[in-house]
């Protein structure tokens, strides 16, 4: 195979001119997106190329806690992200979310790069780091929507989860059709995408690999290996943050907590 | 005869208010009871049975069951005891034998005997759902229907102490008079202990309730 090809930063500048296609649809059709293409584009250059440079200099350390500090970094922000889409206010749900991602997104990363892929040591920035994004990323969202769904069915149903409650159930049995709905929503996206990948669309791993001149046999079995582990992550913290933060919707009597908006 | 309910110094203010709602209510209620607590609206007589049945919590004083302060006793086994008839009756969307039997497919009520198709049907033509199927859907009855069905419901469970908050609110005359019927003969034939809150003059027929008027946030007997 053919070496890999540079992009300079003359052939980078020339690409700006997608940037510039959607600048003038939003000007002409008044979309009002300018100020956040704009933004997007700045955060673009600026996160990718601050990336760039750490990995550079990770990538030539061997030193795991810096390694583990990149990961934290990226769970923290991550925790952020949920936290500006979930507009929850009554329920305290920050903490829980947090140390169950840490440990979940820790668990599976370090599965697959010690197990799956045989790595050692373990914490090898070059396969470390890209399996803990990709986990981080892909549950973020599930997480985020999981979220949303419970607290918005525990405000939309309170009468009847009260009057399962008032029935004799405790508060898993009053809301296990919300817990499951929740845990569902998030996990929907992780899975119509292992239904789509090699067909509707190629995922940016194995893209990347390609480009970068690996076999496209070896290429879809490290693509296989994420999909499965994507699936897996979403899975268990989807699972483990629902359960904590249905609890915190009761109160000590097990009496629902959420007023309605 | 001993007090199945005792209500001591209870105090109680909605989140984020500082105005209280109740300051030192108490209320006694012994077995074979039927109490009747009226108020205007907004005075918190539906908050009264809710902190009974712990789905508020009071900002101060006590209330004991049989003895016990409620936050002793685990809440699905207490609520299983003390059953709360919302005033807008819920279902689930399902058949009404599957609504009827919603109390037994919760752990606290697994052991209890669970009713069989003819003898909901039985219970139907008490409550006055003679035409009524246990395999219809329950969402499709009227509110008077899903109010007897949702009295109904609590009682297959067997609890202890009922209560009732405001029953007939949503309910035409003809319903209202079959629910009151129905409330009356709990007490009456089957010995049932009942607090019902509402607002409306009601006098009934064939019991005698203790009647309290709920204003200036507590409780005082009518005679």
């Amino acid at each position: 195979m053919s070496a890999i090809i540079n992009i300079s930063t003359g052939q980078l500048l020339i690409a700006l001119v997608f940037i510039l296609i959607a600048q003038i649809s939003s000007f002409i059709y008044h979309l009002g997106l300018n100020r956040d293409i704009t933004v997007g584009t700045i955060r673009t250059f600026a996160q990718l190329f601050l990336m760039g440079y750490v990995l550079t200099y990770i990538l030539k350390t061997s030193n795991p806690w810096l390694v583990l500090s990149v990961f934290m970094v990226m769970v923290v922000s991550a925790m952020f992200i949920i936290k500006g889409r979930v507009k929850e206010k009554q329920i305290p749900y920050i903490i829980p979310t947090f140390l169950t991602m840490l440990v979940s997104y820790l668990a599976t990363a370090i599965f697959v790069s010690g197990l799956v892929v045989g790595i050692t040591p373990w914490w090898e920035p070059r396969y470390f780091i890209p399996a803990g994004g990709m986990v981080i990323g892909n549950s973020m969202s599930a997480l985020a929507i999981s979220l949303e769904r419970l607290f918005r069915d525990m405000r939309q149903q309170k009468e009847l989860v009260e009057m399962k409650l008032c029935l004799g159930a405790d508060y898993r049995e009053a809301s296990i059709d919300i817990f499951r709905n929740a845990v569902s929503a998030g996990m929907i996206p992780s899975i119509n995408a292992m239904m789509g990948v090699g067909l509707v669309f190629i995922p940016g791993m194995m893209s990347g690999q390609i480009l970068a001149g690996t076999d496209p046999l070896i290429a879809i079995r490290y693509q296989i290996v994420v999909m499965l582990m994507l699936v897996g992550s979403t899975a268990v913290s989807s699972v483990v943050v629902m359960l904590f933060v249905r609890r915190r919707c009761f109160g000590s009597g097990e009496e629902v907590l959420l007023s309605p908006r | 005869m001993t007090s199945l309910l005792e209500i001591r110094n209870l105090s109680f203010a909605y989140d984020g208010s500082t105005s209280l709602v109740f300051d030192q209510l108490d209320l006694t209620v012994k077995e074979g009871d039927y109490i009747l607590v009226k108020g205007p609206s907004g005075s918190g007589k539906s908050t009264l049975l809710r902190l009974i049945c712990r789905l508020n919590q009071p900002q101060g004083g006590s209330i004991l069951f049989q003895g016990n302060d409620i936050t002793s006793i685990p809440p699905a086994k207490l609520r299983s005891a003390v059953s709360y008839v919302a005033q807008i009756p819920q279902m689930i969307d399902a058949s009404v034998e599957e609504n009827l039997l919603l109390p037994f497919s919760f752990a606290i009520n697994k052991a209890k005997t669970r009713p069989g198709t003819e003898e909901l049907r039985e219970l139907l033509r008490k409550y006055y759902l003679a035409d009524v199927s246990p395999s219809q859907s329950a969402m499709k009855l009227s509110i008077g229907q899903k109010q007897r069905l949702a009295i109904m419901r609590s009682l297959l469970q067997n609890p202890v102490l009922l209560l009732l908050d405001e029953p007939t609110s949503a309910l035409d005359h003809e319903s209202a008079a079959m629910v009151f019927s129905i409330m009356e003969s709990l007490n009456y034939e089957h010995c049932k202990t009942l607090i019902t809150v509402t607002h409306i003059d009601y006098k009934p027929e064939t019991v005698s309730p203790i009647t309290y008027n709920l204003v200036h946030r507590s409780l005082h007997i009518l005679p």
